[in-house]
């Protein structure tokens, strides 16, 4: 007898198989809900945004006195996203009005954890070229100086190349997140995550089109989409999609997720770097921060959110401006506009930024910048964590360096045929630039098209230097070292045939006009860049001095101790050079290269900062003689040609060409600046030009662009320092009735005992004194 | 005779003024430097470099000494040869016990001011003084306590407690 209600086996078997699928089911469900939960959280709760480091140049500085047009104001200005405004009444931060003798410039905020400087409203006075006063607005105080926010040089990027800027959903403006929602999510407030209204409304309108015209995603969705999965359209994707959306709806509240939204969304390209998130949106397309989006700039970024390529302003201004006022109509149906605002905002034309791709000027700097942050931050902390890297690199003078580089090289080749590329050896160069009192590096040019060669010849390159080595023998000999120098400055110098023994056999060095010039004066010798004369010198003054003297100067490339050394056989890097003429401009202090002034991390603390350091390493007397030297050589020397476009004020300078023509060097000061130009191919060859030819007129383009064509300034004479008169062709002290005299500089108790006429004459009361005081 | 005794009447006022202007002539150290005092000297560049200096030790003095070092660089990157920037950063590193540096910047300082045209004669008691501070806190003691004794007798009024605050040297 069948038990009574006892079921068919089947039946039994059935439910079992039901109920330990619908567990499997289950459990499966429940671990791949944990899993995506898991995905989420790793990525909410961890580094949300992988955020590339900016480099900054260093800011610039207004003051009265100021000549506006040569540090190119306006042009600073337009690079920085500042507006030319119609009306200065109530002008917001980030615009100015220029009305003939009066600039007035809202000033942004600089945010930085120790300097920071606040929004400013200022008006500059001008007159003419000058800023005569700035005071601030209301209050009329005058100014001293003050500050534009530093330009962005660029950034180190992951394998991405994404560039974001991280904006906090407070320094949006609410007419932003409106619009943004208008268009995208309207119902943004109150799904969870999916919308199932939109989804129909989708769905029905793809139906009518009879193709995927819309999507129904939410912004959560969106987010979801660009965080975790591929942009596939697939029906396990859209499932994955739409769990992942509830998950984070269920775990993070609303504003998170909008913030997440506005930081992570696409929004077109800058050359090969995708630009993400709204910060860097507004900069892009309009060169200034979020926060100072109007409500027509907010419509036309949510508007691209579409398409950023398909609806690209500067693409299809018109298909862009037809968008944003349908943005802007929505913003208006949905109450989150009023008509006036939204009829004003659909009147704007669009003021778009100047589209630039990534300044490739100061790439070389980037690179060396990097491979020195190396030795502290891993890759992974430079490419990812949003640090502020605040440099000493001067925009301004970088432009100057690279225009005055790639026009120099340029117009080089049209003179010289035979210069121009072949193949892949095109004619190269460098240009470096430092202030020499704090070794800041202001301008690193490091090659013709970093493009092309992302080698830096200014750093990483090491080339014979030829006579701009021979300051460095001069200042051995000017030096007193163990009782008094072997030379001054109105001693005279051999340059008659002249040969050293060394192992590889006799040298004998021979000047480059093929003469010897007999006796000459050491200014002479300099100034002419005699070979004979500096390679006798440097024997007396011992060739390991010399090298000792390089040294100390800044010189750290090994400098074989051979009689050869005095004209320059040593292969050295033009960034030594820089420092060590840096050293002789300072007084013979030689500062420590710096390239950096702080660096901050990406939550706005500072994380390193370095300090000017300095050295002295050669006595200021010395050091004044050789840059008296060296000035001698650019009024009167190899370098004169320096002044033949009217470069006026101090300058001390040395030109250098290697044998056979195959490196061409300019190096050169004023009181405030130091630059190195060298000029040659990567593979030795000669150019058949010397450096007055090749690479003075390079340096020269800089410093006239740096200055304006007038250096100002003077080299400063230290106390130590005497002036005598003296007979040039002798050397001796010039007394009344010494026919011919010339001013001379000497280290106290180094004037010549000798005197002209020969026995004594008629002393001049200030010769007397001086011949008195060499005696004493 | 009269005609002398007119002359000697009429010099009088003269000599008077002279005897003043004598009795004034300091015969003691010069007056401590106060950089507020140069605020005005110099060309357009230095006197902005110096009005920066003159910011950075506002904000040395309100405790912002990072703000105050940027202030500091700022103004040397105007004016490179501004000796006053270097010595406003000679006191703040001395103040940090940094005394390395701080003698790095008082060396600096004391150059530049040497080939200075319109030397203050008021600086050389704080470059006594920075050097002495800097010398005891390396160790030091015997030459860096005869500096600030010699500051201390030039300078009463500001080293006479043996440092030099930001303000003082405002």
């Amino acid at each position: 007898m069948a038990r009574r209600g006892r079921k068919p086996a089947w039946l039994r078997l059935a439910a079992g198989a039901v109920i330990a699928v619908a567990f499997t089911i289950g459990f499966a469900a429940a671990g791949l809900i944990a899993g995506l939960d898991h995905t989420v959280r790793s990525r909410f709760e961890g580094v949300r945004f992988r955020v590339p480091s900016r480099v900054y140049g260093a800011p610039t500085i207004l003051y009265p006195g100021l000549d506006w047009r040569r540090i190119d104001l306006p042009g600073a200005l337009a690079r920085l996203g500042y507006r030319a405004a119609d009306t200065a009444i109530a002008l917001p931060p980030g615009q100015y009005v220029w009305s003939g003798q009066r600039a007035r410039i809202h000033l942004r905020a600089f945010s930085h954890p120790s300097r920071p400087e606040p929004a400013r409203d200022v008006v500059l006075r001008l007159d003419g070229d000058l800023v005569s006063a700035i005071r601030a607005v209301p209050s009329g105080e005058e100014l001293g100086a003050v500050l534009l926010e530093p330009e962005p040089l660029g950034a180190y990027y992951g394998p991405a190349h994404e560039q974001r800027e991280l904006v906090r959903l407070a320094e949006v403006p609410p007419h932003l997140v409106d619009a943004v929602l208008a268009v995208e999510d309207q119902r943004f407030a109150t799904h969870s995550g999916i919308d199932f209204r939109r989804i129909a409304g989708a769905m029905l309108a793809n139906l009518r089109a009879g193709e995927i015209r819309q999507g129904g995603s939410t912004l959560t969705q969106q987010l979801v989409k660009n965080f975790f999965l591929t942009p596939e359209r697939t029906l396990q994707r859209k499932l994955q999609e739409a769990a992942m959306a509830l998950i984070v709806e269920a775990r993070y509240d609303k504003d998170e997720i909008l913030e997440s939204y506005l930081n992570e969304i696409y929004l077109g390209q800058r050359g090969a770097t995708a630009i993400h998130g709204v910060g860097e949106g507004a900069h892009l397309y309009f060169g200034k921060p979020a926060s100072e989006l109007g409500v027509a700039e907010s419509a036309l970024l949510a508007a691209i959110i579409q398409s950023p390529n398909g609806i690209s302003p500067y693409r299809d201004p018109k298909r862009a401006t037809q968008r944003r006022n349908l943005v802007l109509d929505l913003m208006l149906e949905q109450g989150r506009l009023e008509p006036d605002a939204h009829a004003r905002a659909r009147e704007e034309s669009l003021h778009l930024a100047t589209v630039t791709p990534d300044a490739n000027d100061a790439r070389y700097f980037l690179d060396l910048l990097r491979r020195q942050l190396a030795e502290t931050y891993p890759t992974e902390v430079l490419t990812q964590e949003g640090l502020r890297i605040y440099s000493t690199l001067d925009p301004r003078l970088q432009r100057i360096a690279a225009e005055s580089l790639r026009q120099g090289l340029e117009s080089l080749e049209k003179r010289r045929p035979a210069l121009a590329r072949q193949g892949d050896a095109a004619l190269q160069g460098c240009i470096v630039a430092i202030r020499p009192q704090t070794g800041e590096l202001l301008a690193l040019v490091g090659g013709r098209d970093y493009r092309h060669s992302q080698f830096d010849r200014c750093t990483q390159a090491r080339r014979q230097v030829g006579s701009v080595f021979k300051p460095f023998v001069f200042v051995a000999a000017l030096e007193p070292w163990r009782g008094p120098p072997v030379i001054t400055l109105a001693s005279r110098l051999d340059d008659t045939p002249f040969e050293v023994k060394t192992p590889s056999g006799p040298w004998r060095p021979a000047n480059h006009d093929r003469q010897f010039h007999g006796e000459v004066g050491v200014r002479d010798a300099l100034e002419q860049s005699y070979n004979v004369a500096t390679a006798r010198l440097a024997e007396r003054v011992g060739i390991g001095r010399v090298a000792d003297v390089a040294r100390r100067l800044g010189v750290e490339s090994s400098m074989p101790k051979v009689p050869s050394l005095a004209l320059g056989t040593a292969e050295i890097a033009p960034i030594e050079l820089a420092r060590a003429y840096a050293t002789l401009a300072s007084g013979g202090v030689r500062p420590t290269t710096q390239t950096v002034e702080d660096v901050v991390d990406g939550e706005g603390s500072v994380m390193e900062k370095r300090r000017l350091r300095f050295e002295r390493v050669i006595d200021a007397g010395t050091a004044f003689l050789a840059t008296s030297l060296l000035e001698g050589v650019a009024d009167r020397g190899t370098a004169r040609s320096l002044r033949a476009g009217g470069l006026r004020g101090p300058i001390a300078a040395k030109t250098g060409t290697t044998d056979e023509e195959r490196d061409l060097w300019f190096v050169g000061y004023t009181p405030d600046l130091v630059a190195v130009v060298w000029v040659g191919f990567d593979t030795p060859r000669g150019l058949g030009i010397p450096s007055s030819v090749g690479a003075l007129p390079i340096w020269r383009s800089f410093i006239e662009g740096a200055t304006g064509g007038v250096v100002r300034g003077a080299f400063p004479k230290p106390p130590v320092i005497e002036e005598a008169a003296v007979e040039p062709g002798t050397g001796a002290l010039a007394l009344n009735g010494c026919p011919e005299r010339r001013e001379e500089y000497f280290l106290a108790g180094t004037l010549p005992t000798a005197v002209c006429p020969d026995g004594g004459g008629e002393a001049d009361s200030g010769g007397l004194l001086h011949w008195l005081r060499g005696r004493l | 005779m009269s005609r002398t005794r007119l002359r000697l009447s009429r010099l009088a006022p003269l000599l008077a003024l002279l005897a003043t202007a004598c009795a004034l002539v300091p015969t003691s150290a010069p007056a401590p430097l106060h950089l507020g005092d140069l605020a005005n000297d110099g060309d357009p560049t230095r006197r902005a470099s110096q009005r920066l200096v003159l910011d950075g030790l506002r904000a040395d003095a309100q405790n912002e000494s990072e703000r105050a070092r940027g202030l500091y660089q700022r103004a040397l990157q105007v004016d490179s040869g501004n000796p006053y920037a270097y010595l406003a950063l000679a006191r703040q590193s001395a103040a940090q016990d940094e005394p390395e540096l701080a003698l790095e910047y008082v060396a600096r300082a004391e150059d530049l001011l040497a080939t200075e045209v319109n030397r203050s004669p008021g600086a050389d008691a704080h470059l006594d003084g920075l050097r002495g501070i800097a010398l005891t806190q390396t160790g030091e003691t015997v030459e860096g306590e005869a500096l600030l004794e010699r500051a201390a007798q030039n300078a009463p009024d500001v080293w006479g407690d043996g440092r030099l605050d930001a303000e003082e040297l405002r």
